[in-house]
């Protein structure tokens, strides 16, 4: 996984030109899944299921193996990928023996992750993601921006703009005109495709079954019209029992759209049987690690790997919604892309994004499996710090600031000197919060300070 | 490549203290309407349309009007006879109508649950969907309704909640997209003998 979050800082206040589009999407999405845990008892559901995914991550060795011995009885093919690299080699021999030239997607992040695209370029494999937002973003060569709404970013206005120039619709189409020009492509590359390649929201242990969520049909498609079909599961994707797979469905649903279930979900036990008219002969399931048994063995960010990938994090966070999933420069964005990537690529790759946060904690209490996302981003800072990869300015200016603040004599005389500072010292540019200064006006110091006003008793 | 994997999640989870299963959660609410009722309900609320009939007889006068108006209509294998619209059968990717069973369906989701024994392509590709619901297979909840089908035997299973539907452009809603745009379940309180 490529992770460019260096130009962070800059990325962000760049954001200005999806600022609108990205706040109204998130803004909706959090208020419908505020509305749909309204009904339910919502908590209960949250506690449960954080126990059930902690109790799978405690014996992922054991749920690991009966995953593979059931999907094998099943009739599917089990595959084991400890990197990028083994899942390329994965996916290159199985194109190759089908002399596979077309394939579908179905939307994936864990695809996004493992450069999928990229590799059936090479091997000259047609490729086309086929949920709407992804198609968009592979016209425009864009990555994904949100886990669960990809295409955020963008409005109405630039999408009809990209099909005025790439399908000749007219600049003022509507969005019912634009879905069904892409429809007729679409509906043609399933029915052409030699593989259909997804991920996985769930893998159940017990019966074999991979669980996919969408709202758009394109996911049963691409899982029922190619004769093969790929998916790709990280290992933490598992559930115990099958008896566990319908409240993590509806739990996922309410947290990602506010929707009681996914319109759609597959649920793939493995290939056509002798009963099934139709259906793929080939089901490949790739179990992914990259990193992941890293982040397992890590006895803080572990706790991460409970994630569903529902987005509620990311619609939840005031940061984000400022400056959408682009400016952190990596797959995962958002407050759980900030613990979960330092976590899969290193620390000093996804500097600096355990620092892009206002630790208000609005994700954690989004959060339907319970991840502490703001306890863990500390948890990456204190390491960042310690392992000197932060800011040297920043680090000495927080120590003089502690040395003054923790010494009440110092506090008060530094206080009353800031005080009477004339104006153009106080209009020295200063490190780390420079940045801050150039879009706020310096704050006027106040005639009485706090103290005084609180010895004369505050009104 | 197996070993390794496994290897290195035991070797992470050597400290791990195990944390044990919580049980089974009961999503059931107190207060839900009976099944049916809320289902249809449930199903309607995400676009969903919902006819329920006595009999075979009553759903059988309803279809045959319903179906005068496709030139073609694709049947799933499982379709009882009694229930089989009156029009041309065609291949899935050409009809303008797919009628399939439903093996059970969830109240509380407003889910059907399709088997793939019964064909995928006729639960996907026509623009129109009906499905056929036996009453008695209403379950309160997905739970319930996922229990009940754990041993179908076909190679997948899928709930279908309602019309085929995406915000991904500009965020407004549009239906229909890859999947049917309308679908249409009918309810059977008296489900027909084989």
């Amino acid at each position: 996984m490529q992770i460019h979050s260096r130009e962070y800082p800059k990325r962000a206040r760049e954001g200005g030109d999806v600022r609108a589009s990205v706040t109204g999407a998130t803004l909706s999405f959090d208020a419908r899944r505020r509305a749909a845990f309204a009904g339910v008892a919502a908590e209960e559901w949250r506690v449960w299921a954080e126990g059930v995914k902690t109790h799978l991550l405690t014996h992922l060795d054991r749920y690991l193996e009966e995953a593979e011995a059931r999907l094998e009885a099943n009739g599917a093919r089990v595959h084991w990928a400890g990197s990028q690299e083994d899942v390329h080699r994965i996916l290159s021999a199985i194109i190759e023996r089908r002399g596979a030239r077309r394939a579908v997607k179905g939307k994936s992040m864990l695809s996004e992750e493992l450069e999928v695209n990229e590799l059936l370029e090479k091997r000259g494999v047609d490729v086309l993601e086929t949920d709407l937002g992804e198609y968009i973003l592979q016209l425009l060569e864009q990555p994904p921006s949100h886990i669960v709404g990809p295409a955020i970013h963008l409005s109405l206005d630039e999408i009809r703009r990209l099909y005025h120039e790439t399908h000749g619709t007219e600049l003022d189409a509507t969005p019912d005109e634009l879905a069904g020009v892409s429809r007729l492509i679409l509906r043609e590359a399933f029915l052409a495709a030699d593989v259909g390649i997804t991920g996985g929201n769930f893998l159940v242990a017990e019966t074999g079954t991979v669980a996919l969520i969408e709202n758009e049909g394109n996911i049963r498609l691409t899982t029922s019209a190619p004769p093969v079909h790929v998916a790709l599961v990280g290992i933490e994707k598992l559930l115990p029992r099958w008896s566990d797979l319908a409240v993590f469905l509806q739990l996922t649903a309410r947290a990602a759209t506010g929707q009681p279930v996914g319109n759609y979900v597959s649920m793939i036990h493995g290939p056509r049987t002798a009963d099934d008219p139709d259906g793929p002969e080939e089901v490949h399931v790739v179990l992914v690690d990259n990193g992941r048994t890293d982040v397992l063995a890590d006895p803080e960010a572990w706790e991460a790997l409970r994630c569903v990938r529902c987005g509620a994090c990311l619609n939840a966070c005031p940061v984000y919604r400022q400056t959408g999933g682009h400016a952190y420069g990596a797959v995962y964005s958002g407050p759980i892309g900030s613990v979960l990537n330092p976590g899969l690529a290193g620390l000093h790759a996804a500097m600096p994004l355990p620092f892009a946060s206002s630790l208000c904690g609005a994700c954690e209490e989004a959060c339907p499996v319970r991840i502490p996302i703001p306890e863990l981003l500390l948890s990456w800072r204190r390491r960042a710090v310690e392992a000197g990869m932060d800011s040297r300015a920043k680090a000495g200016l927080l120590r003089a600031w502690t040395a003054v603040a923790t010494r009440p004599g110092l506090y008060r005389a530094a206080g009353a000197m800031l005080h009477t500072l004339p104006e153009p010292v106080r209009r020295v540019p200063l490190p780390v919060v420079g940045g801050w200064r150039e879009v706020r006006a310096d704050p006027e110091p106040s005639p009485t300070s706090f103290r005084e006003l609180w010895r004369e008793g505050i009104e | 490549m197996r070993q390794r994997i496994l290897g290195r999640v035991r070797q992470a989870l050597r400290d791990r203290p195990p944390v044990p299963h919580p049980g089974a959660l009961d999503t059931a609410a107190p207060d839900a309407p009976p099944p049916v009722e809320h289902f249809a309900d449930c199903f309607r609320a995400a676009g969903g349309e919902v006819h329920r009939f006595a009999d075979a007889d009553a759903a059988r006068r309803w279809l045959r009007a319903f179906a005068a108006r496709f030139d073609s209509v694709s049947h799933g294998t499982g379709v009882p006879r009694v229930l089989a619209v009156p029009a041309p059968e065609g291949p899935p990717r050409e009809a303008a109508l797919g009628v399939s069973v439903a093996r059970a369906a969830a109240a509380q989701s407003g889910s059907l649950v399709l088997s793939s024994r019964d064909g995928r392509r006729t639960q996907l590709l026509p623009p129109v969907h009906v499905v056929l619901v036996d009453s008695g297979t209403v379950a309160g909840t997905l739970g319930e309704a996922l229990a009940a089908c754990r041993d179908d035997g076909g190679a997948a299973l899928a709930l279908h909640s309602g019309p085929s539907k995406s915000a991904d452009i500009g965020q407004v809603m549009v239906t229909g997209v890859h999947g049917p745009g309308r679908v249409i379940a009918i309810l059977l309180d008296d489900w027909p003998a084989p």
